[in-house]
């Protein structure tokens, strides 16, 4: 059996200046911790498994640093399938896909999100190649034995699924999944593991563009009329009808109590809970 | 070598670290070169300026290839009395060209690049690896524990090069005693700013860029300030001494802020926007505190063995640091040549550091923390200068203008010193320095 | 002295500008604070440069590891032996510093 991680080079520390917008990616790379959180279920699943593993990577040649780092945890081999930055997802999917068939992976694992606004559509796009059943935004997988897996997904409003998927099956984790293991002295000192260069002929031309801060457009307001008294009294709006305000001293409970009331009537809870 | 992983492990890729492995390397001989941080530098800071002239012969025309980012090009002193200021600038154009004297560059990327250059004469360099202890065999230490899983690692020699709290030398009993008063701790803030802004601030152009150490800033804590410009950012600091501070001195960032308001600092910084603020600590004592440098199987070198030149505020520490380093690392890789890693087969690292600068101009400015450090420098200099500068260049007329001689003494008396005791320290200062 | 115009960013602003790798599963120091309360200096409250000592009303300490710069002066000033139990991160976990 074979598993797979997908991991995606990003800038670590960009800067965002907050007048302009502008973001400067920073020199520092490395990958999400969703992704480092996939290797980890990856090594994890096969170590129960005894299972072969393999880390995969669309991206340029600065990929591979990140690669060999990740694989010293003990992953048996590494790939890199060479396309420039800024690949739009169908694309990254169906190049992943396309090894990842190549190679024969049973399970393939990948981070939720890269942490560069990615939306999280690779691992479904690469589902969808494989013909695999997916599984994405993982919180937990456990294994129920050799492919197949017990995995739970978190749902809003703070509710979960709990899914059974097997081979061949495509997850994303969430990066709270697992912590990245250390890799060993031993093989941090030892050969790297040798990073496979897959060819493409995604052409080097794909780039995004910078776009410009959002600015609003103009528009014409025009000059206040009335006296100034009037302007004041529209301004800080004194003669308003209004409920005046109360003051009120209470116990703490009690204070609670009419604090829960008072939302109550405005709308913003519930009628009191029975129970 | 059997039973070794490396000839030598050098622990910290500080400039000391790095210096050592560069050595080691360029020896022939193999070596590990151990990193907490994820990168080197990622754990230093200091204030601000390396001092070039000891990589002439280490890496040749360094000047080309580092991550520099202004020539020092205008050296001063300030003495701080209140709101008063008292400036003696020193401006050489000819640092600005090469050979260069210093250089105002970012630790995190200075330290990267050092490192790079023993990557690139062989050493291995790994980082996000912590040594937290040493392998003893017999009294010899024959290596280094790490916190990876399977993480012990084998030498001839071990290089303790881990900075100014070198947990390796105290293990190895190198390092008797954690005084306090040897130590003085360093914060900073770097502060974002235009290019143009910091040029036209600072009167400098290009590449070129500014130092400034302050003295009488520190309030009730005996210390000094200091600012130094980057490319764009400038960095504004302090150094304050420990017992002082732990006895219930005002907090640092507070002795930070009153320096940053005061009228001769704050034109320079207005308008600009913190972006990190860093702290370390500094052995300030120097010769008086150094530990043993040598022992069965290991050496030290740089801040962990005391060699920051500080006196005060005027802090070398980093070519001091490459420069035992260097010699370390030559050292630790001619005992790896014979076999003989024994403290007697090491001892020339202590011999060399005796005939090189590192440890000629320790001994020479011994008493220089001291008298930096001491109230007459602290108070008195920076009040008496300022008061006397101050009634030289107030303009009193119609009242006839005091004599040059009347007002220092009155404003020597003004501070209750007497014109003995200014002599003796006179003395003694002319004696460390001279 | 007089004010710069310039408002002084507040001590949690002055952390917020520095990155921390924290490591959640180890405290790198920790403070036994039954020592504390014998303690007559407490050199740590007023030295430690990210302020991570924290007087309570009980006379003891309240230490948070997760912001500090492992500089070592908490340590160095602390005269009460057993106090503090100082160590560095895990590898990689931390302080980085990028401009200083
Ligand atoms: C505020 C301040 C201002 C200064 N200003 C200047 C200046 O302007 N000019 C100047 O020349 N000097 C200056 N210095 C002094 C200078 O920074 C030091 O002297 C110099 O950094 C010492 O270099 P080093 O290699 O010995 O130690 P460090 O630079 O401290 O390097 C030690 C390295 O070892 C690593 N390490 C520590 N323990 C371990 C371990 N157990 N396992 C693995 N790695 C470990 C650390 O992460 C670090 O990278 C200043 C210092 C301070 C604090
Ligand atoms: S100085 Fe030491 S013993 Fe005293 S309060 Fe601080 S940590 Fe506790
Ligand atoms: S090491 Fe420094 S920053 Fe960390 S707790 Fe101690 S004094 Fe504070």
């Amino acid at each position: 059996m074979l598993i797979a991680a997908c991991v995606k080079l990003v800038e670590i520390r960009p800067l965002v200046d907050p007048l302009t917008g502008s973001v400067d990616p920073g020199r520092e790379v490395g990958c999400s911790a969703a992704d480092r959180a996939a290797v980890e279920v990856v090594r994890r699943l096969a170590e129960s498994w005894s299972a072969r593993t393999l880390l995969i990577s669309v991206g340029p040649p600065r990929a591979e640093p990140l690669l060999v780092e990740l694989a010293a945890v003990g992953i048996d081999a590494a790939v890199r399938i060479d396309a420039p930055r800024g690949v739009d997802s169908s694309t990254v999917g169906r190049l992943l896909a396309a090894t990842l068939a190549d190679v024969g992976a049973d399970v393939v694992v990948c981070g939720d999100y890269s942490s560069d606004r990615g939306s999280g559509s690779v691992p479904a796009f690469i589902a969808h190649h494989l013909g695999a059943a997916q599984a994405l935004g993982l919180v937990e997988v456990h294994t129920e034995g050799p492919g197949s897996l017990r995995v739970v997904r978190r749902l809003d409003g703070g509710r979960r699924e709990v899914a059974v998927v097997d081979a061949p099956a495509v997850m994303s984790v969430e990066g709270s999944v697992a912590e990245l293991r250390r890799a060993p002295l031993r093989s941090v000192l030892a050969d790297a593991v040798p990073v496979e260069v897959v060819a493409t002929d995604v052409p080097l031309s794909v780039r995004t563009l910078p776009t410009r801060a959002f600015s609003p457009p103009t528009r014409v307001a025009s000059a206040p009329t009335g006296t100034p008294l009037d302007r004041v009294v529209e301004l800080t709006g004194a003669l308003v009808e209004r409920t005046p305000p109360r003051t009120v001293a209470l116990d703490p409970p009690e204070a609670a109590g009419m604090i829960l009331e008072q939302l109550r009537s405005w709308g913003y809870l519930d009628e009191p809970d029975p129970a | 070598m059997s039973g070794t992983d490396f000839d030598v492990v050098v622990v910290g890729a500080g400039p000391a670290g790095s210096a050592a492995a560069i050595e080691v390397a360029r020896a022939g001989r193999s070596v590990c070169l151990l990193e907490r941080g994820p990168s080197p530098g990622s754990k230093n800071m200091y204030g601000g300026v390396v001092y070039g002239r000891i990589l002439d012969t280490l890496v040749p025309a360094w000047w080309e290839q580092a991550p520099v980012e202004r020539w020092v090009t205008r050296r001063s002193t300030m003495l701080i009395s209140g709101d008063q200021a008292l400036t003696v600038d020193f401006r050489n154009p000819g640092w600005g060209e090469a050979p260069h004297n210093g250089a105002t560059a970012y630790r995190p990327e200075f330290d990267s690049w050092l490192a790079g250059v023993a990557v690139d004469a062989g050493a291995e360099l790994v980082c996000s690896t912590t040594a937290t202890g040493l392998i003893r065999e017999a009294g010899q230490v024959v290596g280094v524990r790490t916190d990876r899983p399977n993480g012990d690692l084998r030498a001839s020699v071990v290089v303790a090069c881990d900075g100014v709290n070198s947990f390796l030398a105290k293990e190895a009993g190198m390092y008797p005693h954690d005084d306090p008063s040897n130590f003085t701790v360093g914060v900073k803030e770097t502060i974002a700013l235009p290019r143009h802004v910091i040029d036209e601030r600072f009167a400098v152009r290009g590449d070129e860029g500014v130092d400034i150490e302050i003295l009488g800033c520190t309030g009730d804590v005996p210390g000094g300030g200091f600012v130094y410009t980057n490319r764009s950012t400038v960095a504004v600091g302090l150094v304050l001494s420990l017992p002082a501070l732990a006895a219930g001195g005002t907090r640092p960032e507070e002795i930070l802020r009153l320096l940053k308001a005061h009228p001769a600092i704050a034109p320079l910084i207005e308008g600009g926007e913190v972006v990190e603020y860093s702290a370390h600590v500094i052995p300030e004592a120097g010769y008086d505190m150094m530990p043993e440098l040598v022992g069965d199987g290991i050496l030290v070198a740089g801040d962990a063995a005391a060699m920051c030149l500080a006196a005060g505020i005027w802090l070398e520490g980093v070519n001091f640091a490459i420069g035992s380093g260097a010699l370390a690392g030559r050292t630790a890789a001619l005992a790896a040549r014979r076999g003989d890693a024994s403290a007697a087969g090491l001892a020339g690292y202590r011999s060399s550091l005796e005939s090189s600068f590192v440890l000629s101009d320790h001994r020479r400015l011994r008493d220089a923390p001291h008298l930096v450090m001491s109230d007459l420098a602290q108070r008195v200099l920076p009040a008496v200068a300022c008061g006397v500068v101050e009634d030289v260049f107030t303009v009193t007329n119609p009242t006839p203008k005091p004599g040059m001689r009347r007002i220092v003494r009155q404003r020597l008396r003004r501070h209750g010193v007497r014109l003995r005791d200014l002599f003796r320290e006179g003395l003694r200062a002319l004696r460390t320095f001279g | 002295m007089t004010a710069s115009s310039y408002p002084e960013i507040s001590f949690e602003r002055r952390m917020s500008t520095v990155e921390f790798r924290v490591d959640s599963d180890r405290a790198h120091i920790t403070v036994d604070d039954t020592v504390c309360r014998d303690c007559t200096t407490r050199g740590c409250i007023t030295a430690c440069p990210a302020n991570l000592f924290v007087p309570t009303a009980a006379g003891g300490i309240l230490f948070n590891y997760e912001q500090c710069f492992e500089c070592g002066t908490c340590y160095l000033v602390c005269n009460e032996e057993g106090a503090i139990t100082w160590t560095y991160p895990e590898g990689g976990h931390g302080v980085v510093f990028h401009r200083s």
